[in-house]
């Protein structure tokens, strides 16, 4: 018997349809603002945007930084929670699905703390850590770790039941049955946390910087509010939004590699 | 084939499970010879399930004992295999780590395994699809999978429940075949459910017919025709008729 690849062909219309929707969006964009339907005050037009990107790659008026330096402050705030949030949650959620000991320890907790917004324990950073990095990255923690447990949690009891019987009847111990089994079949839906938890944490950088900061993508955006400049509001919005799907492809791109027999 | 005077492998005493007052299995006794392919057939929520739950040991019996060779049934100890229903590949393994599957957790050195594994896939015809994923192959192939996954460890007892319910006469004809053959090849211990009186006469050497709830033995049906079996035989036939008989007898 011959199995080959199969090459499905997109029609032509499906490929060009995500440019063209986008070439539309800013196009669109420009016109309102450049025809004054929407006056420049309350929106920065697209182009004027990327004059105001490139003027601030150098300039560090009016918000006393430069471009790089309000990325990479995010990026290092982003990434230290998002990789902390990673490093606990989902080693947490993987057994609190599998030992019923560790769910019943750490469930109730869980539960209370999950639907406190993670904004909300700003005033209590301040106390704990000052204003400097670590209480940023705190913030960004408890806003990613709450999708990691929950889907390496739920991943883990949704393990087919007859594929752990089958594990059984060979003899396979609980140990063997969580790490060949659930794991495994838990991965989707913990690749689903990634990118959730790349989402939580990349949308609450700016309750973040809302902390007393001196840079950071957050600190550009309420900066560009309070010296009335939407065009800087605009680009560090622009900047949140492109960064995190760049981010969100890459996880994409990797886990299709990884899930090769899952997921096809 | 294997001789009538062969040894005792299984012998199965008094097995009873309740589930709270509702008596399921009740008070089956039974023995397979070593190397035997016995059929259960039975009507329809008579808990075959529970009862190979029970023999695979996933589920604990109420009452009596399940002895392999003497000694009390054990996964951990004793080699059991169970095909079940539905295909149970892991999807993230390729065919051939599949078939590997149960001979791993067995502990089997890695050289044996792959041999072992390249032998039974050969038998059953999986080389060419070694490599794939569960998800690229057909639902048949999927099933040989754990079949061969389930001959691989040289079970001392394999326990197969309707394994080709799902599948279409054809193929099914075609998977019977190939399982009466790794059956005589391997020497293998083989308990096969099924609900259809025509398979169990086809692949079985001794046909046990189940009654209604609660479960126990109706009767023992001894199926002594030469293999290749012809389905169309006149004594196949009767026998056919009177495994129907019993189960139309309630």
């Amino acid at each position: 018997m011959a199995y080959k690849e199969v090459e499905v062909k997109q029609p032509l219309m499906l490929t060009i349809l995500p440019y063209v929707s986008i070439i539309a969006f800013f196009a669109l964009w420009e016109l309102v603002v450049q025809t004054g339907f929407i006056p420049d005050t309350l929106l920065a037009a697209p182009s004027t945007v990327v004059k105001t990107f490139i003027v601030k790659l150098h300039d560090i008026n009016p918000d006393g930084a430069t471009m790089g330096t309000h990325a990479w402050t995010s990026i290092q705030e982003a990434f230290l929670g998002y990789a902390l949030s990673l490093l606990i949650g989902i080693p947490l959620g993987l057994c609190m699905g599998w030992f019923k000991v560790v769910e019943g320890l750490c469930r109730p907790i869980f539960e209370l703390i999950r639907p406190i917004p993670p904004i909300a324990w700003i005033p209590l950073t301040v106390f704990w850590f000052g204003i400097g990095l670590t209480g940023k990255v705190f913030i960004i923690w408890i806003a990613g770790i709450v999708p990691c447990v929950i889907n390496s949690w739920v991943g883990v009891r949704m393990t087919n039941p007859t594929l752990i019987q089958m594990a059984r009847t060979y003899g396979a111990s609980d140990w063997q049955i969580f790490t060949q089994l659930c794991i495994p079949s838990a991965l989707p839906m913990v690749f689903g946390a990634l990118q959730l938890a790349l989402t939580y944490c990349w949308t609450n950088l700016v309750g973040a910087e809302l902390l007393a900061a001196d840079s950071g993508l957050g600190y550009l955006i309420t900066m560009g509010g309070r010296v009335a400049r939407p065009d800087i509001v605009v680009l560090g919005m622009i900047c949140v939004g492109v960064s995190g799907a760049i981010i969100g492809f890459v996880i994409d791109q990797v886990e299709k590699k990884l899930l090769a027999g899952i997921r096809r | 084939m294997p001789t009538q005077e062969a040894p005792v492998k299984i012998r199965v005493n008094n097995l009873t499970k309740r589930f709270g007052d509702l008596t399921v299995l009740n008070g089956i006794n039974f023995t397979i010879k070593k190397g035997e392919l016995l059929a259960i057939v039975g009507p329809t929520g008579c808990g075959k399930t529970t009862f190979l739950n029970c023999l695979s040991k996933l589920m604990p019996a109420t009452e009596g004992e399940i002895l392999i060779d003497g000694e009390e049934a054990n996964p951990r100890k004793h080699n059991i295999s169970y095909v079940f229903q539905e295909p149970t590949c892991l999807p993230w393994r390729t065919v051939r780590e599949n078939v590997a599957y149960g001979m791993e957790i067995k502990r089997i050195p890695k050289r044996e395994c792959e041999e072992r594994a390249n032998q039974i896939m050969d038998l059953v015809g999986l080389s060419s699809c070694a490599d794939l994923y569960p998800n690229q192959v057909s639902a048949s192939m999927m099933q040989r999978i754990a079949v061969s996954r389930a001959f691989a460890v040289n079970p001392d007892l394999l326990l197969m429940d309707e394994p080709y319910g799902q599948l279409d006469v054809k193929l099914r004809y075609y998977l019977e075949d190939e399982l009466v053959n790794l059956w005589r090849k391997l020497g293998s211990t083989v308990l096969f459910v099924t609900h259809n009186i025509e398979e169990a006469v086809y692949v079985a050497e001794r046909i046990l017919v189940l009654t209604n709830k609660p479960t126990s033995i109706k009767a023992e049906i001894i199926v002594d025709l030469p293999r290749p079996r012809n389905l169309i035989d006149p004594r196949f036939v009767d026998l056919r008729k009177q495994v129907t008989e019993l189960i139309r007898w309630w």
